[in-house]
């Protein structure tokens, strides 16, 4: 969920720059790191920042009628851990601005905290958890992505209410309205994008399980007893 | 499918003029914007953007206008939440949902009108840029900024794939919807499915392949443009020049009108 362009007034769009830059230049020290480690994993990255663009890009069918898109960055997340989808999501974020008119310049640091830090960051600490739990993968890619995109769309209503306190309740009023009125298209939008990352998890365990087992996103045990189980 | 606005900048008159220009119009509008206190001001820069936006870089007006309607669902909704809950002054109009009073004030009403303003000078800053500066401009003003390396060559590179995956992205989305892949709720979300697992392989497969390219033709972390020089002419900076101005003094004088 994008907040759009002139949309947070001072101080609250500087404020979220404040927040998110650090984070953003400790993703790029982490990708400085792995790329002198390993060459090859700079196209590599590229092209999932491309992937997620065009991702992003696509409608998709929604229950509510209302067009909506798969944000992608709890995928990013699970594949690349949350420092490096940071730095992933700000520059996708950047090229939805300036390409599809989602979002903005001034409120590209808010949207990177909801959006490319702290939803990806949740998907991140629920993948662990879930795999150490020893829960079936695709539930756990399932709920991985989906309360990625909850917890972003509550942390975007949460700078939308600081920003905009009620009258009578302050910041606790005005979070309730936004969220209520955000509810109705963002909740079964989650459900929607977690049902397609497992899918797509789905499809590429069958054709390219291998690719996973680069990135360390699963280890050989949980893709032989997955692989096992489907066949 | 989507519109993407770099095809329009690709072939817009104003590409081939001073990009720090650009910038420094944009973001003067931009910051002006998101600071003024009265709602005349932003629509005000709003007007003058999207003038030199459908004038100059000649956009069709009804394209622009299409444009600018995007966010109005978003936009709407989070106005209409501001007018009800921020606030105070005398109430305009309200209604009662079981016991509880729902209100627009003046306060509210007021702070409505100034964020819709705002978002909508907002939105014209960002278009110009976006219609008139292809990102491929853009990059010569990233790599002159102190920006780390490796973020420029993966914007870089990211960019480059952009395109080359929507296009298999939509020929596959042809091929499904001539097949029915997307006749009903279910066989949609499998059809998107399928998309979405054939363009993570064939990127990844695609990521492999650069490398090596790439490594045979001595890539060692930097990619190097050809960059032109491009001067700003007179009528330009007195046009902005004027129009700075302008926009200053209207600041001056209007920083404190409101409707109530």
């Amino acid at each position: 969920m994008h907040i759009f362009e002139g949309f947070l007034p001072s101080p609250w769009w500087q404020l979220w720059f404040v927040f998110s830059i650090p984070i953003i230049f400790f993703g790029i020290y982490r990708l400085n790191k792995l790329v002198s480690e390993k060459r090859e994993l700079l196209p590599l990255l590229a092209v999932a920042g491309a992937f997620i663009f065009v991702l992003s890009s696509l409608k998709m069918p929604s229950v509510t009628g209302s067009s909506s898109h798969p944000t992608g960055t709890g995928m990013a997340a699970i594949l690349f851990g949350p420092a490096i989808a940071a730095v992933l999501s700000t520059i996708v974020l950047l090229y939805q601005a300036i390409f599809l008119a989602h979002g903005g310049l001034t409120t590209l640091g808010a949207n990177v905290a909801s959006m490319g830090i702290i939803g990806p960051v949740a998907a991140y600490i629920i993948y662990k958890v879930g795999m150490k739990a020893n829960i079936n993968f695709y539930v756990v890619v399932f709920l991985a992505a989906t309360f990625a995109d909850w917890i972003t769309y509550v942390v975007t209503s949460l700078e939308l209410a600081l920003a905009f306190p009620a009258e009578v309740g302050g910041v606790a009023a005005s979070l309730k309205a936004f969220m209520l009125v955000f509810a109705t298209t963002q909740v079964p939008l989650a459900i929607m994008e977690g049902a397609l990352t497992a899918l797509i998890f789905k499809y590429v365990i069958q054709v390219k399980s291998d690719a996973l087992l680069q990135l360390n996103v699963i280890s050989e045990s949980v893709l032989d007893k997955i692989k096992g189980a489907s066949q | 499918m989507t519109n993407i606005l770099d095809d329009y900048a690709l072939v817009s008159p104003l590409r081939y003029r001073n990009n720090w220009l650009k910038l420094t119009i944009i973001t003067f509008g931009l910051l002006m914007g998101v600071s003024s206190q009265s709602f005349i001001l932003p629509f005000t820069v709003a007007f003058c953007m999207s003038f030199a936006t459908v004038h100059f870089g000649k956009i069709p007006v009804g394209f622009y206008l299409k444009l600018l309607s995007a966010p109005a669902v978003f936009v709407i909704l989070s106005v209409i939440i501001i007018a009800f809950f921020f606030g105070s002054g005398t109430e305009l109009f309200g209604f009662n949902v079981f016991s509880y009073r729902f209100g627009i004030n003046t306060g509210g009403l007021d702070m409505a009108l100034l964020v819709f303003s705002r978002t909508l000078s907002g939105m014209s800053c960002l278009f110009f840029l976006a219609l008139t500066t292809p990102m491929v401009e853009l990059f010569s003003v990233l790599k002159a900024t102190k920006l780390p390396d490796s973020l420029i060559e993966l914007s870089m590179m990211m960019y480059r794939y952009i395109f080359v995956f929507l296009e298999v992205a939509w020929g596959i989305r042809y091929a499904q919807t001539v097949r029915l892949g997307y006749k009903d709720w279910r066989t949609s979300l499998n059809s998107l499915a399928m998309l979405a697992t054939t363009l993570f392989i064939r990127s990844w497969e695609q990521g492999e392949k650069i490398f090596i390219s790439m490594s045979a033709r001595c890539y060692d972390g930097r990619i190097l443009f050809f960059e032109e020089k491009r001067p700003v002419r007179a009528t330009e900076l007195i046009l902005t020049g004027t129009y700075f101005s302008a926009i200053l003094v209207l600041w001056y004088l209007t920083n404190d009108i409101s409707i109530f």
